[in-house]
């Protein structure tokens, strides 16, 4: 194979491919190969499968090299969460994602690394490898999809990475590693053989170099899903009609929340260039004000915990987790096992998320935190009457050191949420894609949308990214 | 000391599928943890998906309970850390279950009922070597985790263990004539009570099988009560388990307070709204409940209120047993049919510890054997001996009948009345001075030479003719 083929885009391989013009036995092991050297360079993989399987068809992503986040899971193929407490399972089947890829024609190059069960922004919280960002290694990819964002961007070959958001960990290492990352509508795409973070948020997104590549593969893994009771809207869309939608008339709320203190202001200008560029091609633009969002942050908190220390209830080393010695009684076995396995993220999360939901405090905090996600919901809802999308910095800060990153506090941590949590928490499809680079580094703009509106998303994503080559 | 107890039934539902997934609910011939798969055994990445049948059927039984349901209900995580649970949490139904008050009426007591809500069955526990307070090692067998199972809470309305098996019984009648349970599933029917006394803190005795076991349960638990009482001491607020073998409850552990059980909504199960239309499709589809068919068997068949409850009461396929002898075979006296199979049939079944479904008894020959009483071909008192017979080989009567009559010697009754009279000349004194119990006496004795074959009253009538033809 000639190597600098391997360098064409997603949409011109998978037409090559299809029209038989590249040897996929020799692409794949070109790609494999790549694919070590950059495990050994950024690390962004948990495991690399070292056999694909060949495409099962001739399908819309005949040909495709794809990674997975290691939250979902891979039949056959260790799978892991991010979390000592999941070494060495290996899941009897796909996730729904997964198997509509590969059922496309797409092969599986690896298991790209995460935050234990995805609580984290930086892809440091993590059991195995910490990926490093292609911009800068001694940089934070961003998290929890951290591996994904990382393979996105440093990929020599045509790739794209399923990842997974449950409060913004799509559209943080888009931010951080200048790639593009569409969060799906909750729902949109089915979370069977997603390892639960919390279910009422999680959404299976994609990740890639272009618009058009994320596109391409959310058309193939959205619709309904009879595994998913939370999954919708019917049958397959094919989003790559939306490329060319243009956005003449679009009509672009910008929410001064999004934009105050805490914010880069080298960011806020980026973002706020390109707002003016749309603008100049037709886009009308308004500023908003969104006032709910500071309460997203502990609603978003409470549920995400509350649920996530339900899911976890299951690692305690009877069925699930890691086996250790038989010693004790049940609950002395299962305390152990889980002191062992679980990150301290991950017992600080159980430990409040259990006392979110015990009787005398669930009033207060779980139930309440459901009341103010509608609330939440309507004020969006309200927007979105007015507004095709909002636009805001993607990430307040750029890609931080990690020598830096040490210096934050948990609360400091859960600070830098602030621009992804209120639409993670309402559902709504977003999108990160890059605005430019300061410094070298990457900057992301976001653009988010109603539930269901991932045209408009592709839209003005598609038409941003022209601008940008022009 | 006022009693108080309220119940927590327990209904498996048979649906052909469980809960949450595929797999059959039907294990009575599966190895253990055949009938599992990703989602009842809580695989990471599985996720539940409700089966609608289950939800109908929790319909039928809440409008036969007079219960309001819910027209948009949640599914919820109870989460507690126990082996018989593969995700540590149960999903049940919480702050909306399917349905909320109700009752039911069973003799002149009004049961209320508080709650009817519907949860997966966790996975089966066997205590090897011992019992859950004792065993060395459990195993645990999931096929029956994620079984549908309706739970029917009572308000504290029982004053009598009796009551509470009354109410329990006729509660297997409703479930049954509506069809969504299976009382020959290995524990379909678990009972949960509350006990407490006035004045005493309020115990739970868990996990009860069948109905006598809760009468019994019930009553010790009440005499303990009323002892501790009695030496002043108070019942402490405690889960206890009843042991059959024993017949007695054991502490298994004591409540500091309610447990906590943190409940949330369940995030992969969608609240599911009912419409009018669908809860009344549902309920109109309803088939005849056990009260309505009493009165309706007592009337087209003019049976007694007594016989009619005791046919519908006891066994749902008695009732439809008795049905199919008087439609089908078109029986004439259904009156006496239904005194046929209350007192002597249902004794034979019991007798070999079987009930009318699975035995080898038909509507056909069993009207058979009613003809042959009614045509005098045989005596009610060999009818008696004969129904043994025939509950035990299914064998058509009037073919045993003609058996026995064949490998019995001809009978010459006056022979042996005459041998009899004669060999006890003080009983033929005896009766004449007036005493009754004398004739009995022979009328016995002849009987046993017949080997209980031949008519009491032909004996009598003999005997007595003999007698006065001697003077």
């Amino acid at each position: 194979m000639n190597k600098g083929a391997s360098m064409t885009s997603v949409k011109e391989h998978i037409e090559k491919a299809r029209s038989g013009e590249v040897d996929l036995k020799a692409f794949m092991e070109e790609v494999m190969e790549r694919t070590r050297a950059i495990q050994e360079k950024y690390t962004p993989f948990i495991t690399i499968n070292d056999n694909p399987a060949p495409p099962a068809s001739k399908g819309m992503l005949y040909g495709l090299p794809i990674s997975v986040k290691d939250c979902l899971c891979t039949k056959g193929l260790r799978t892991t969460a991010g979390s000592k407490i999941l070494n060495n399972y290996i899941p009897p089947f796909d996730a729904t994602a997964v198997s509509r890829s590969l059922s496309e024609g797409a092969f599986l190059i690896g298991k790209t690394a995460m935050d234990e069960f995805g609580f984290g922004t930086f892809s440091t919280n993590c059991a195995y490898s910490i990926p490093k960002n292609p911009a800068d290694p001694e940089r934070s990819c961003g998290g929890s999809s951290g591996g994904a964002g990382c393979v996105s961007a440093a990929a020599d070959f045509p790739h794209v990475a399923i990842a997974e958001s449950t409060g913004g960990s799509i559209t943080a290492p888009a931010a951080f590693t200048g790639t593009v990352g569409i969060t799906p509508t909750y729902g949109r795409v089915s979370r069977w053989g997603l390892i639960d973070y919390a279910n009422s948020l999680d959404k299976i997104g994609v990740m890639g170099k272009e618009v058009y590549d994320v596109a391409l593969v959310l058309s193939a893994i959205s619709g309904e899903d009879p595994l998913d009771s939370t999954s919708h809207g019917g049958g397959r869309e094919d989003f790559t009609k939306s490329l060319e939608g243009g956005i003449a008339g679009m009509k672009i709320g910008v929410p001064k929340e999004y934009f105050g203190e805490g914010v880069d202001e080298r960011i806020s200008a980026l973002v706020w260039k390109r707002i003016k560029e749309l603008e100049g091609e037709g886009a009308a633009y308004e500023e908003i004000s969104l006032p709910l969002t500071e309460y997203s942050i502990p609603s978003y908190y409470l549920i995400a915990m509350s649920e996530a220390s339900t899911n976890l209830s299951k690692y305690c080393g009877l069925r699930y987790g890691l086996h250790g010695e038989l010693s004790g009684n049940f609950e002395e076995y299962f305390s152990k096992v889980r002191s062992e396995g679980f990150g301290d993220e991950a017992k600080r999360r159980v430990v409040l998320g259990t006392y979110a939901r015990m009787a005398g405090f669930r009033e207060a905090y779980y139930l309440k935190a459901l009341k103010v996600r509608s609330k939440i919901i309507n004020e969006f809802r309200g927007a979105f009457k007015r507004f095709d999308v909002i636009a805001t910095p993607s990430m307040p800060v750029l890609p931080p050191k990690f020598s830096e990153i040490g210096g934050l506090t948990p609360i400091q941590g859960y600070m830098m949420d602030i621009l992804t949590v209120a639409p993670n928490l309402a559902g709504m499809p977003m999108i990160s894609l890059p605005a430019g680079r300061i410094g070298g580094l990457p900057a992301g703009i976001h653009f988010i949308a109603d539930q269901m509106g991932e045209d408009s998303l592709f839209r003005v994503a598609a038409f941003s990214e022209g601008l940008e080559w022009k | 000391m006022e009693v108080m107890i309220g119940l927590e039934v327990h209904c498996q539902l048979a649906t052909r599928s469980k809960l949450f997934c595929s797999d059959s609910t039907d294990s009575r011939e599966s190895a253990p943890n055949e009938n599992t798969c990703p989602i009842c055994l809580g695989f990471p990445g599985s996720k539940p998906v409700v089966n609608r049948k289950a939800i109908d059927y929790g319909i039928m039984v809440a409008t036969a309970l007079n219960s309001n349901i819910a027209r948009r209900m949640y599914f919820s995580r109870k989460s507690y850390f126990y082996p018989d649970m593969a995700k540590n949490f149960q999903v049940t139904q919480y702050e909306i279950p399917l349905a909320l008050g109700g009752y039911v009426e069973v003799g002149d007591l009004k049961v209320r009922i508080r709650r009817v809500h519907m949860e997966e069955d966790p996975a089966k526990l066997s205590y090897v070597g011992g019992d859950i307070t004792n065993s060395k090692y459990v195993l645990i067998d999931y096929n029956r985790a994620g079984a549908p199972l309706l739970e029917i809470v009572t308000e504290p309305d029982f004053k009598t263990p009796q009551q509470a098996r009354a109410f329990l019984e006729k509660l297997s009648s409703m479930l049954e004539h509506i069809g969504i349970y299976d009382p020959s599933r290995e524990a379909s029917l678990r009972v949960d009570s509350n006990v407490s006394i006035e004045g005493g803190n309020r115990v739970e005795v868990k996990n009860i099988t069948g109905f006598a076991n809760v009468e019994k349960a019930l009553g010790y638990e009440i005499v303990r009560q009323r002892g501790l009482l009695r030496m002043n001491m108070k019942a402490v607020m405690e889960t206890r388990h009843f042991d059959a073998a024993t017949r007695t409850t054991k502490s298994l552990r004591k409540k500091e307070a309610e447990a906590d059980y943190g409940y949330i909504f369940d995030p992969d199960l969608p609240s599911i709204t009912l419409s009018e239309a669908s809860i009344k499709k549902v309920a109109d589809a309803m088939p005849e409940l056990p009260d309505q068919r009493v009165a309706r068997i007592s009337g087209s068949y003019g049976l007694d209120e007594y016989q009619a409850k005791v046919l519908v009461y006891t066994d749902k396929n008695l009732a439809d047993f008795f049905e199919e002898c008087c439609t089908r075979y078109a029986y004439k006296d259904p009156p006496h049919a239904a005194n046929w199979i209350i007192n002597y049939l249902l004794k034979s079944l019991n007798w070999n510890m079987t009930a009318i479904k699975g035995s080898k008894v038909r509507a056909g020959t069993f009207i058979e054997f009613l003809g042959l009483i009614d045509s005098g071909t045989i005596t009610e008192r060999y009818a008696k001996e004969l129904i043994k017979e025939y509950v035990d080989t299914g064998i058509s009567p009037t073919e045993l009948a003609e058996r026995n009559i064949r490998s019995t010697p001809k009978i010459n009754l006056e022979e042996i009345v005459s041998a009899i009279i004669s060999s006890n000349r003080q009983a033929v004194e005896e009766f004449k001075g007036g005493n009754a119990r004398a004739l009995q006496f022979m009328i016995g004795q002849v009987l046993a030479k017949t080997n209980k074959q031949a008519d009491p009253n032909a004996i009598k009538e003999l005997i007595l003719k003999m007698i006065s033809e001697a003077k």
